[in-house]
This record gives C-alpha cells, sequence and structure tokens, in this order.
C-alpha cells in the first residue's frame, strides 16, 4: 500500500475533530510510504467541511454532495470511498473508530478483500508495512498488527493523534456519482436528543457520573455544568446507565465505549473492572467519591475524598472564573 | 420466519485473560462466557419470534471450537431454537473479515430473513464483525439498533447515533446488531436449560461451506507482530476534604499542575 484514504467524518459541513486528527497523522504515513493523501467528504455540508480540511496536510480532496448520501444509511458511502479507493490503488484507509467510521470501514473491508483493524491508537511504517497499535482485552495487552495486502482499512480512536493545520490541498474533486446503485437503509428522520454536544468518544475531557449521583436529575445539572465548563462530555457508568438515569451512548466501559480522553473525571463511580477497561488509557483521571477505599483509588491520579454535590458545583465554579480570568 | 442469532465465545471479564506468546493468540482455555453483548441479541431474536408465532425460528451460529457447547447451550436455554457450530481447526487464527465471511458462508447455507449481531465483543471489542457479515451476505447491515419492528418484510429501526438516533427503514432479508438499549436478557428458565439438552446443535465444518477465499491463519488480511503490557497505572494521590471549596481548589491544584487547564 502506498497511498492514504482518510474519510472525513462532519456535522453539517463541520469536519469532526477525530478526523482532522487523522488527516494529521495520514501526511506522517503517506510520507513513509511513498504515497499521497486523499480525503474524502460525503454529503450535505462536504463542500464547506472541504474548506476547513484545506487548513490540513492533505494532498487531494474528494468532495459529493449527492443527496442519496444522507438519505440512506452506509451504503452510499461506502460506494465512494471504494471508488476513490481503487481509484487511488493500493492504499490505507483510516477511519474514525466511531459508529459511522466502524460502519463504512468494516464494509468498505469487505469489498476491497482488505485487512481491518480498529481501535487503533498509533499507527507506524516500518519497511513498507503499515503496524497498527490497539489495546485489547480491555486494556490488559497492547497489540500491534500490520496488514498483509494490498489494502488495509484502520478504525482510529478518537484523541489518539494531534489536530496539526498545514500546507494542504488547493483543489478540491467532485467526485462522480456511482452508476447502477439502489440503496435499501432509507432514513425516514433524524432525532436529536442531545443537541451541539461532542460525543464521550471524541471529547478530549469526559465527566461521568455513577451510582453516587443517586438519581437522574444530576446528569442534566451539576454534571453537565462542570462539562459544559471544561468543554467536555458527560459520560456514565454501566450502574448509571442501567438505572435507567442516561442513555447508553453516553456509558463508558466494558458494555459501553472506550475511551482515551486527556483528562477524565470521575463522579460517584467505584471503579469497577467494568469500568476500569473502558477508561484506564485516559492521560490524567480525577476522581471524586466519598468513600476512601473505592477501587478507582488505586489507578486514579487524584482522589478527592468528599460530598460530591458539594464539590462539583464549586470545580464548575473556578473552572468558570480560570476561564474568564484568562480570556 | 427464519432469524439467524450470532454468538461468540469470550473469556470471562473476571478471569485472567492472557495471549499465549509463542502461537500470539488468545488463550481460549480458561472460563468463557457467552460473549455479554449476543444475550441482547438472542433476546430481540426471542422477542420477534413471540410477536411472529410459532412457524418463526431462532437458530444460533457461532465459530468455536468443540468445547465451546456448553456456551451454546445457554442461547438454547434462553430459548433459541437450534444452533449451528461451526468447529474446524481450519478457522483458528481467523482475523474479523476472516470470521465475517466464514459465518456468512454458514449462515447462507443455512438460509435466513434475518441476522441479529451483538453490537461488538467484549474481547476484540471491534463491533466490526456485523458491517462485514451482511456485506459478505448482500444484504442491508443495520447497526447499533436501540428499537426494532418487523412488519410483514419491512424492517423499521431506530439507530443509535453519538447525539440521538436515526429511523431507518429496511427490506429483508438483513443483517442487524442490536445495542444494550434495546431490551433487557432474560435468564433461563429451569424447564429451559433442561429442554437445551435436547435441542440439535449441528456441527459444520469449512469442507460443508466450500468457500471460495482461505480462512484462519492462512487466509487472514492482518497478522499480529508484536505484544506488549500496557504501561502501568498506579495509586495516585488521595485527598480527603471537609467542603465543597476545599475539593474544588485540591482539583484545580491538580489540574494546573499538570497544564489540563
Amino acid at each position: 500500500m502506498r497511498n492514504v484514504i482518510v474519510f472525513i467524518e462532519h456535522s453539517a459541513g463541520k469536519p469532526r475533530r477525530v478526523s482532522l486528527e487523522i488527516a494529521t497523522k495520514a501526511k506522517e504515513l503517506a510520507a513513509a510510504l511513498g504515497g499521497k493523501t486523499h480525503a474524502v467528504i460525503l454529503g450535505k455540508g462536504a463542500r464547506a467541511a472541504s474548506d476547513a480540511v484545506k487548513a490540513y496536510p492533505v494532498d487531494a480532496i474528494h468532495i459529493s454532495e449527492d443527496t442519496e448520501i444522507d438519505a440512506f444509511l452506509v451504503d452510499p458511502q461506502v460506494d465512494y470511498l471504494e471508488a476513490v479507493a481503487r481509484a487511488a490503488g493500493p492504499a490505507l484507509v483510516l477511519v474514525p473508530n466511531t459508529m459511522a467510521g466502524r460502519d463504512a470501514g468494516s464494509r468498505l473491508a469487505a469489498r476491497l478483500g482488505a485487512g481491518l483493524t480498529s481501535d487503533i491508537v498509533d499507527l507506524s511504517v516500518d519497511s513498507g508495512k503499515v503496524n497498527c497499535v490497539s489495546p485489547k482485552l480491555g486494556g490488559l495487552t497492547i497489540t500491534t498488527c500490520a496488514f498483509k495486502g494490498e489494502y488495509g482499512v484502520a478504525a482510529i480512536r478518537p484523541n489518539s493523534f494531534k489536530a496539526v493545520p498545514g500546507a494542504g490541498a488547493g483543489d478540491v474533486n467532485e467526485l462522480t456519482k456511482p452508476a447502477g446503485k439502489s440503496y435499501k437503509m432509507k432514513i425516514e428522520d433524524e432525532v436529536v436528543e442531545v443537541a451541539g454536544e461532542l460525543g464521550v468518544e471524541e471529547s478530549s475531557v469526559v465527566v461521568s457520573g455513577g451510582r453516587g449521583l443517586g438519581g437522574p436529575e444530576p446528569f442534566k445539572t451539576i454534571l453537565k455544568d462542570l462539562a459544559d465548563a471544561l468543554g467536555g462530555a458527560v459520560g456514565a457508568s454501566r450502574a448509571a446507565v442501567d438505572a435507567g438515569w442516561i442513555p447508553h451512548s453516553h456509558q463508558v466501559g466494558q458494555t459501553g465505549k472506550t475511551i482515551s480522553p486527556s483528562l477524565y473525571i470521575a463522579v460517584g463511580i467505584s471503579g469497577a473492572i467494568q469500568h476500569k477497561v473502558g477508561m484506564r488509557t485516559a492521560g490524567t483521571i480525577v476522581a471524586i467519591n466519598k468513600d476512601a477505599a473505592v477501587p478507582i483509588g488505586e489507578f486514579a491520579d487524584l482522589l478527592v475524598v468528599g460530598d460530591l454535590f458539594q464539590i462539583v458545583p464549586e470545580l464548575t465554579k473556578a473552572v468558570t472564573s480560570n476561564a474568564a480570568a484568562h480570556t | 420466519m427464519k432469524i439467524v442469532v450470532t454468538v461468540k465465545l469470550v473469556p470471562d471479564t473476571t478471569a485472567d485473560k492472557r495471549i499465549d506468546p509463542a502461537t500470539k493468540r488468545l488463550v481460549r482455555t480458561g472460563e468463557t462466557v457467552l460473549n455479554p453483548f449476543d444475550e441482547y441479541a438472542i433476546e430481540a431474536a426471542l422477542q420477534l419470534k413471540e410477536k411472529l408465532g410459532a412457524e418463526t425460528t431462532v437458530t444460533v451460529v457461532t465459530m468455536a471450537p468443540e468445547r465451546g457447547k456448553e456456551v451454546v447451550r445457554k442461547a438454547l436455554a434462553m430459548g433459541a431454537d437450534d444452533a449451528l457450530m461451526l468447529s474446524d481447526p481450519g478457522c483458528e487464527g481467523s482475523d474479523v473479515m476472516g470470521t465475517a465471511y466464514a459465518l456468512a458462508g454458514a449462515i447462507a447455507k443455512n438460509g435466513f430473513d434475518l441476522v441479529v449481531c451483538g453490537t461488538q465483543s467484549t474481547d476484540a471489542i471491534t463491533g466490526e464483525l456485523p458491517g462485514a457479515l451482511a456485506e459478505f451476505l448482500g444484504v442491508p447491515g443495520l447497526t447499533y439498533v436501540r428499537k426494532l419492528e418487523i412488519d410483514g418484510t419491512t424492517l423499521r429501526a431506530e439507530r443509535e447515533t453519538d447525539s440521538g438516533f436515526l429511523k431507518v427503514t429496511t427490506g429483508l432479508p438483513a443483517v442487524v446488531s442490536v445495542t444494550k438499549s434495546i431490551n433487557e436478557p432474560r435468564y433461563p428458565s429451569l424447564k429451559g436449560i433442561m429442554g437445551a439438552k435436547k435441542k440439535t446443535i449441528a456441527p459444520l465444518t469449512l469442507a460443508e461451506l466450500a468457500l471460495e477465499h482461505p480462512i484462519g491463519s492462512g487466509g487472514a488480511k492482518t497478522e499480529l507482530v508484536a505484544l506488549t503490557d500496557p504501561p502501568a497505572r498506579g495509586k495516585g494521590k488521595v485527598v480527603e476534604v471537609s467542603s465543597g471549596a476545599e475539593g474544588a481548589k485540591v482539583i484545580m491544584d491538580f489540574l494546573h499542575a499538570k497544564k489540563l487547564i
């Protein structure tokens, strides 16, 4: 494989940060492979998103605003990605390790007969082979896998690389609609339950709540206020999700999401193994708990023992005034 | 209607999971359990069967060594009608694409109207199998479903997104993967456990599938080149505080020192 193709996930014309992180890393990989980087941006807002992507070091940007892309789930995206991959020749395709990224990536890999790696936190090129690093078995083992064939698809965990602007493409190539395709998974409606938030997978700061919050309200009030002040997302333990206090999409841990934010604040979470495997690779872990003997104390960088209902609002105030002092 | 549920045997989360340094494969001799995510898939299939009536069947399919039978029995005890077990030494060393390809072969041979998968497995956590399976079967692959209804040959689903959900309709046959929001899996009843002993677990070999491409370690598109231990994460600072303001100050000082704010 020589070229590197990056699937840019975007929301109404704004690229998700993980896509820009991947685009930045792609340049380094393509240089080592002796190839070029291609960004693929699909759906409504693709042109607007391409303006943002131009600030990053990609060699070519391919877009399509074909209305079928947003009218049908995943399949049109796979057709466009396949077309770019076949035109580019043997290539490494990088997708974000998000629901949409994994979906498109797995279908594309099957089409291309490609190898597929997922939840990748680091990539490197060694003697022309692309090595993918991923924590497996709940982070107990770090695996490095290499692709054997001409094509490889890797799903990259958000927050694994830094997005750094650099000289990139001037030209934007409008993709031709793949011929003879008809699609079956019709999107009838999109329902937004939590507007304008980054998901827990992608946020660099995650504030999670557990059983200690005692009910659904604190997730919407004190926890959300702190997450907002820090520019982060609200996460949750399995106990909180199973109790119906917050939707499953917020769950961090074995039956939820595995994440690597730079800061993870665990509020009223004991830190059982099922939770630990989802957040142990966070940069820094801060826990707030009334009990000094909780398991999370064994691996948190800081455990503050006290009343979360007093500490969290005070912390929000302190973060807010700190931010105000620096602007 | 023929419903097929894919299941996987995974190491028990409370057991010591490890990879054999010589073969670089997961040691599967320890306690194995039914992948927790698959219980939601089985429950979803059983609920559909209850609605659709007795002519609907639920078949569990897995790729696992012979000794995985007892784990498959749990799915039968929950209420699945029978099981297909692809147990073949040639499957060993399969990567996710090889597994999806072989399972697609087994499912196509069995026949299906709907395939229900769990979102992901708790060992590899790729979440990539359902999409690849759909592609190999050449049918729609509707993933991350939290609500599922079938009306004739129309499938209506709510598909989770990071900010809410999409309402999606598609036709059968199809592959769906379900999230844990979809249901609360039942526990096998005593009657179910007794009944499961009489249900068929049909063995299947690669020769019977006559797949076009090789699977197992020879067919894998990826190879494991290294295994390392994760950096140790030790016990940090523990500070007891007596007021909210004190707690906030401790955390702010810590975050400042770490240059996180």
